[in-house]
């Protein structure tokens, strides 16, 4: 039982972290919500995974929660943003694809030697996704600071709180109730703020290139 | 009951915006009372904790109110009053001095139509905005502060990068909304960082007692630190600080502080950089005790001294080449931030240094902000170079904002003389002399460079088109009276002062 638990467990990370990596190669910005909302489903399906084999109910409302808001509310958001922008394209990363993916998988390699004594004294059978997760913490950072769309930091920003729910969720089984409910609204705030930022820096600027985004220096 | 009271005027207050629209200048006068009343309930928290008739916070509490938090939510309110009391909306004359109780004097002199003339209306939509995230940025750094959780802490400083967020831009320019872009960015993914650090710290304590309903208090996780794993708490710890450091404004992590500072409206600034820096710097000090108990505290200390020296260096550099008068304040406040990150780190007369130096910042730092913002509207400019003559053109301003640089820069009789001298004696004191000169070295370069800068600023002609002359009017005596605050702190450090810092370093440093 347990074996299966730990493989679904980082069959699931893994693919989170996958999607994270798509959007280092490709270029469209529609790719880029499609690749978060599978991100997103996925975790929803590995909490309800945690909750079934962890007998935790509670993470069941989680799971649900998660699918309302990041699987189809934020892609909602995220798509109806880029229709009113017309086609958004990462033409030129200030990192190029296949740096980027190089430098994706020397940051994973980092997380597996980060979470060593971590793996180590975790008796939990989820223990094998925490190196997963805290790999695409750090490619989420890596996506936020080498791309230039204002659009595509706002998905960075998504994946590393996606990436922070997977830790929570394989590192502890989910965190209490009332912390849960607070990130949840946060993350959604903060999100709302950020897509009118978005909006205001297209409006300013006529532009999403945060590379003009240059006049405050020293 | 009095911390209901704490958090629920700044709630009020922001309802009351919320809700009536169209603008009115009654809503601000009652964001000012309610801020008042707020500050009256921390200042009894504090009495309370002093006198020791508060109960200690249990384990299930919601709410923690000892020493330290009480000291943080005093300094907290403080800067929001008289934030708010300086904001738009509620009239104000020419120099911008708020016409509090106008009505009254209305009907003292029948006779004022110049004063009538005289005013410029704020536009009703801004001042709106304002006092609705004015009195929502007071009540996140207050819950901050107060709340007993650390993950609840948490969602507190997360929620003050966005509602401070929208604050930065008051008018629209492609500088602000390039600050409030950055701000929002970087503060947001630090503050994540935070979280991952808080979860890897929970995920420890679940390893080791289980599943318990409360055991992200304060109390629960301090008691259990030392059965933590070492290994798994510096990882932790390393998140923290890079997170909560983020919003602390600490280097290398503090990009986004000089433009957030510098482009916000002064009175929003005031807030930022006296008070919400040192929340950021509160989350640190608290998970340091946690940490401490579990690894031995010289790994946090090094950690801290590497980034404070880092911050202070930055900092006092950046002063040297700065051009303008706003970010010359926003890199200070990196310096002074550095600054109490060395002294948490430096034992406990180090962790009554920092402390007091994080009331005596809150107090000159949001001074000096606000009285930038009364020069920025009489010259129209931020630029150094293009303020001159000072003293000559606005009598009342120039001195005071000379009373807040001399401050800053650490000369008696003013506060933070005593504890800069303090964080000194406390390097000496734990063989860290290097620490001390190197502090001093620093310390001295950004002496130089701000005085250089003043003394530009404060005398020389007065540039023409600019009205000279200044009424005396509450923004003036509100100000006058952080600079007398400054002044006691500085020569008799009031012993209810002293006696809070002490209690609060017993939380800390055990």
């Amino acid at each position: 039982m347990d074996g299966l638990f730990s493989q679904l467990v980082v069959l699931g990370s893994s693919g989170m972290l996958l999607t994270a990596i798509i959007i280092l190669w490709r270029r469209g910005v529609p790719a880029y919500i499609s690749a978060y909302r599978w991100q997103s489903w996925l975790l929803a399906a590995l909490t309800a995974c945690v909750g079934y084999f962890g007998s935790d109910a509670g993470l069941y409302g989680g799971a649900i929660a998660l699918v309302l808001l990041k699987g189809l509310g934020i892609p909602y958001l995220l798509r109806s943003m880029e229709r009113r922008f017309g086609a958004q394209h990462e033409l030129r990363p200030y990192v190029n694809t296949e740096t980027s993916l190089l430098a994706a998988g020397v940051l994973v390699l980092f997380a597996y030697a980060l979470a060593r004594p971590w793996m180590a004294v975790s008796a939990l059978p989820t223990r094998a996704g925490l190196p997963l997760a805290m790999g695409l913490l750090f490619v989420s950072l890596f996506i936020i600071v080498s791309r230039k769309k204002a659009i595509t930091q706002v998905i960075g920003f998504l994946m590393l709180e996606n990436a922070i729910a997977l830790l929570a969720v394989v590192g502890t089984y989910g965190v209490p109730l009332l912390v849960e409910f607070g990130v949840f609204l946060d993350a959604l705030m903060g999100f709302l703020v950020m897509q009118i930022f978005v909006y205001q820096i297209h409006e300013t600027f006529d532009t999403m290139d945060v590379e003009q985004l240059t006049r405050l220096k020293h | 009951m009095t911390i209901i009271l704490l958090w629920a005027s700044p709630a009020v207050a922001t309802a009351l915006a919320i809700l009536v629209r169209p603008y009115r200048r009654s809503v601000g006068e009652a964001s000012v009372g309610l801020a008042a009343l707020s500050l009256l309930a921390s200042l009894w928290l504090a009495a309370q904790a002093l006198s020791g008739t508060v109960t200690p916070a249990t384990a299930t509490d919601v709410s923690r109110v000892d020493s330290l938090s009480a000291l943080l939510a005093v300094c907290i309110t403080f800067v929001s009053l008289v934030a708010s009391a300086l904001g738009p909306g509620l009239g104000a004359d020419r120099d911008g001095n708020p016409i509090l109780f106008r009505r009254l004097r209305l009907a003292r002199s029948a006779a004022a139509p110049e004063l009538e003339a005289a005013d410029d209306e704020d536009d009703p939509a801004q001042s709106r905005r304002f006092r609705i995230f004015q009195n929502a940025f007071a009540l996140t750094m207050i819950v901050a502060v107060t709340a007993n959780n650390v993950a609840l802490m948490w969602v507190a400083i997360e929620a003050t990068t966005i509602v401070s967020a929208i604050a930065i831009p008051f008018e629209r320019s492609k500088a602000s909304v390039e600050a409030s872009w950055k701000y929002l960015l970087i503060c947001s993914v630090g503050i994540a960082l935070a979280f991952a650090g808080t979860v890897l710290a929970y995920s420890d304590f679940v390893s080791t007692a289980g599943h318990l309903p409360d055991a992200l208090n304060w109390n629960i996780l301090r008691n259990a630190a030392p059965s933590l794993h070492p290994e798994l708490m510096k990882l932790a710890f390393a998140f923290i600080v890079i997170g909560y450091g983020t919003k602390a404004g600490l280097a290398p992590m503090h990009t986004w502080l000089p433009d957030a500072h510098s482009e916000a409206p002064a009175t929003v600034s005031a807030m930022m950089s006296g008070v919400l820096l040192a929340v950021g710097m509160y989350a640190i000090a608290r998970w340091k005790a946690v940490v401490d108990a579990a690894v031995a505290p010289a790994f946090t200390n090094a950690l801290l001294i590497t980034i404070g020296l880092l911050s202070v260096a930055i900092g006092a550099f950046s002063l040297v080449i700065q051009r303008h008068y706003k970010r010359m304040l926003a890199y200070s406040s990196v310096e002074h931030m550095g600054l109490v990150s060395i002294g948490l780190a430096l034992g406990p007369l180090g962790t009554f240094a920092a402390l007091l130096h994080l009331v005596n910042h809150a107090v000159a730092k949001s001074m000096s902000f606000l009285l930038a913002g009364r020069i920025l509207r009489r010259y129209d400019t931020t630029e150094l170079a293009r303020v001159s003559g000072l003293l000559a053109a606005m009598p009342w301003t120039g001195p005071l904002f000379a009373a807040g640089i001399l401050t800053l820069v650490g000369l008696p009789p003013f506060g933070i003389f005593i504890s800069e001298f303090l964080l000194l004696k406390a390097a000496v004191m734990t063989d860290h002399v290097w620490i001390a000169a190197a502090v001093l070295v620093l310390l001295l370069t950004a002496f130089i460079s701000l005085v250089h800068h003043l003394n530009g600023m404060l005398y020389g002609p007065v540039p023409a088109g600019v009205r000279i002359g200044e009424s005396r009017g509450w923004a003036v005596m509100a100000l006058g009276g952080c600079a007398i605050v400054l002044l006691v702190l500085g020569l008799l450090l009031p012993p209810p002062v002293a006696a809070l810092l002490d209690r609060s370093i017993v939380e800390l440093v055990r």
